[in-house]
Parts: C-alpha cells; sequence; structure tokens
C-alpha cells in the first residue's frame, strides 16, 4: 500500500477516535485483514508527528497519539489557504471554478460548524 | 529619437493599451489568441523600457559631442540600469514559482490526508479528491502530482453530468499548464515598483484562461451541465451579493454568456489577434533596435581602443 494512502488512513483514525490512540489500537483498527507491520505504522505516526499533524502525549507509560486539528478544523484552513492570496505575495494557489468574492469565503468559513 | 520612440511606445504599451484591451468584449471569443496578445504586450513593454534605457544615454551624449568624458560612464551606468531590470523581473519569476510550488506541495499533502475516498470512487480520475464542507468548492492544485480537489457540497448540489463538466473544466487548467502563465504575470505584476502596478493585465489573463478552460470542458460535456454548474456554485455561496462592486460576479456573467450562446467559431479574429502579438513583439524590436544598433555600433567608444 502506498504510503500517502497508509497516512490517510491512520489520520482518518485518529480523526475518528474520541480519545488519542496508541500504535497498537491504530495498528488493530488499520489492520482489518491485511498484511501490515507494526513498525509500518509506527513510523507513518513518527511521520505524520513530525509534520505536526499528530501530538504525541505519553500516557501509563505507553504513547498516545491524537490529530493536532479535527479533521473540520483542517479542511477550513485548507479551504481558506487555497482561497486565500493576492498577486503581492504570491501567484494563485488554486484555479477555482467561479471566482468567488474573498468578502464572501471569509464569511462562509467562519460560517462553518466546527467540531471540538 | 529612438529612444523618445521607444519610450512612447513603451508608455503606450504599458498604460494606454491594457486600459483599452481589458475592458474589451472581443476576447470573449477568442481567448487564447487574447492570452498570447497580453504576453507580447507585457514582453514588447520590456523591451520598450531595456530598449529606453540603453539608447537614451547613447543619444544624449552623441547630442552633446562623442568626446565627452561622460560618455563611458553614461553607457555604463545604462547597462547597469537595464541588467536591473532583466535581473529584478528574474528573480521575481524564481521567487514566485519557487513560493507557489511549495504552497502546492503541502496543500497536495493535506488534501490527500483529508481526502473522502469513499465518495469519489465512481467519478474517476485519480487525481480528485473529495474534501468534507458545506461550502460548495471546486478548485485544482498544479503541479506534478497536480489534484482536483472538491468539496463535498458540490456532490450534493451537481448532478453527475454537472460534476463531469467541472471536472473537465479543471483538467484543463492542468493539462494545458495555466498556472505557468498566470505565475509569469504575477511575476511581472510584483516587479514593477509599486506605483505603477496594475492588477489589469493579471485579472483579464485569469478571466481568459478560466474562458480556455470552459470551451475545453464544453468539448467534452457540451455546455449546459457547466453553465448549471457555474450558476449553481456560486448561487451557493452566501453573501456572494453582498459584497461591494463585486468584479467577479461581472466575470461570472460574461462566462454565462458565453455557455448560452454557440461555441465561438472566430479562427479570422484569433489570427488577427495571434497576428497583432506577433507583430508587437517584432516591430518595435525590428523598427527601432535595429537602426539604433547599427549606428551605435559605428559610434562605439571603444572601437578605436
Amino acid at each position: 500500500m502506498a504510503l500517502g494512502e497508509l497516512e490517510r488512513e491512520v489520520m482518518a483514525q485518529l480523526w475518528d477516535a474520541p480519545e488519542p490512540l496508541t500504535v497498537r489500537q491504530v495498528h488493530a483498527g488499520i489492520l482489518a485483514g491485511r498484511d501490515l507491520a507494526y513498525t509500518t505504522v509506527m513510523t507513518v505516526l513518527d511521520r505524520l508527528a513530525k509534520k505536526k499533524l499528530v501530538v504525541r502525549t505519553t500516557e501509563d507509560r505507553a504513547y498516545k497519539y491524537a490529530p493536532a486539528q479535527s479533521r473540520a478544523e483542517l479542511t477550513a484552513a485548507l479551504m481558506f489557504d487555497a482561497l486565500n492570496g493576492t498577486p503581492d505575495q504570491d501567484a494563485a494557489l488554486a484555479y477555482f471554478l467561479g471566482q468567488l468574492p474573498p468578502g464572501a469565503i471569509q464569511a462562509a468559513l467562519d460560517a462553518t460548524p466546527k467540531e471540538t | 529619437m529612438t529612444a523618445l520612440l521607444l519610450g512612447a511606445l513603451g508608455l503606450t504599451l504599458s498604460l494606454v493599451v491594457p486600459g483599452l484591451l481589458a475592458p474589451a468584449r472581443w476576447p470573449d471569443r477568442a481567448p487564447v489568441a487574447a492570452v498570447l496578445l497580453w504576453q507580447a504586450l507585457t514582453l514588447t513593454a520590456v523591451l520598450c523600457a531595456l530598449g529606453v534605457v540603453l539608447a537614451a544615454p547613447e543619444e544624449l551624449t552623441r547630442a552633446a559631442g562623442a568626446d565627452h568624458p561622460w560618455v563611458v560612464a553614461a553607457l555604463v551606468f545604462s547597462l547597469v540600469v537595464a541588467a536591473t531590470i532583466v535581473i529584478r523581473l528574474l528573480i521575481s519569476l524564481i521567487k514566485v514559482s519557487v513560493r507557489a510550488r511549495a504552497r502546492r506541495e503541502r496543500h497536495r499533502m493535506l488534501a490527500d490526508l483529508l481526502d473522502r475516498a469513499e465518495r469519489h470512487r465512481e467519478l474517476g480520475g485519480a487525481e480528485v479528491r473529495v474534501l468534507d464542507g458545506a461550502l460548495p468548492l471546486a478548485y485544482c492544485v498544479p503541479g506534478r502530482e497536480p489534484r482536483v480537489v472538491l468539496s463535498d457540497a458540490v456532490l450534493t448540489i451537481l448532478d453527475r453530468e454537472q460534476v463531469d463538466a467541472v471536472l473537465a473544466h479543471e483538467q484543463a487548467h492542468l493539462r494545458h499548464k495555466h498556472e505557468l502563465v498566470m505565475e509569469s504575470f504575477t511575476a511581472f505584476y510584483q516587479a514593477v515598483p509599486r506605483p505603477l502596478r496594475s492588477r489589469a493585465p493579471l485579472d483579464a489573463v485569469h478571466l481568459l484562461l478560466e474562458m480556455v478552460a470552459d470551451d475545453a470542458a464544453r468539448r467534452r460535456t457540451g455546455p449546459a451541465p457547466l453553465r448549471a454548474a457555474l450558476a449553481r456554485l456560486s448561487d451557493a455561496v452566501p453573501l456572494a451579493e453582498e459584497a461591494p462592486a463585486d468584479p467577479a460576479g461581472e466575470s461570472r456573467r460574461r462566462r454565462l454568456d458565453r455557455l448560452a450562446g454557440p461555441a465561438p467559431r472566430s479562427t479570422g479574429l484569433s489570427a488577427l489577434a495571434g497576428a497583432a502579438a506577433v507583430g508587437l513583439l517584432v516591430l518595435p524590436t525590428v523598427i527601432l533596435i535595429v537602426p539604433w544598433l547599427a549606428r551605435a555600433l559605428d559610434a562605439w567608444p571603444f572601437r578605436s581602443l
């Protein structure tokens, strides 16, 4: 399985979990009929931590991992990043189907409900 | 005289012509050729600026007498200024493209992580990603590994045919590497000193590229689904109509109008605009620089050394 695909599945697990997970829990969740090494999951979690996408805490002498931001927060940040940008700073990051007025975008993003 | 002519041409091209070209409606019928014309316009204005810088001191000192001690200093100075212009443009271009690549790379990584893969299995297209979100957004992130990103809301408010039209539009941006065109115009915009900057070329070219992508999508799915998708996506965004003096609304109307009519058949218009673009690039160089070069070589102060 491609590393990117694996990272996506690990993040999905962490986002869906109500509390921080251990490597073993993540491994068990992903395993579901697949032959995947425990150490691979550990490496993936390590990479995600380096990218500051997950935070690692120690609890009962075991490492636990939690997403740094909720899925909704990260999605909102990503969309804002795509919409943001004036030519004074950067070339447009992305090309939108409809060109939207920036004020409307900010307002719509603020209105997006954020889960906690 | 040459410097004056070049200066007049350069000022006309950078101050007067964009003001005429930006509000014109004929480019809607020949967007590709119009983009070429904008590129030629910008490049020619730069060439004129370089020409003025290089020609003016030579002409002034020739008028003052060839043996004047300022001749060499003036020539060196003009070469430095010309080099500054070129280097400033190049640095701006490199900066813009490096930054855009870094931002897009990170954006792609996050979009891959947030992807709801199960929601677009039947859409096809390995580069498609679907994000959660009530805000209907459809965009593409260009690059070596390009992505087309849709928000969940797009899939709920558009039917399958309309989604396909949206994908065709975004894939056309990616296939034709429109980001390189936009990056070059952004780099030029940033390299121009602030008081002289104008967004007109940037915005005009952006709209034209949207039209080019619209035409590509129209060829694949017909105009109706894309038109419906465009109208729906913009209507679904709250507060859009409250934005003051909304230029995006105007450009959306122009795109909708184009999609309402038959596909533009404008070979003549395209050829004309293309010829104008080539003419712009070639004419000032040939007519103004070549005679100046011939004379300047004759009067070159180092020749006798």
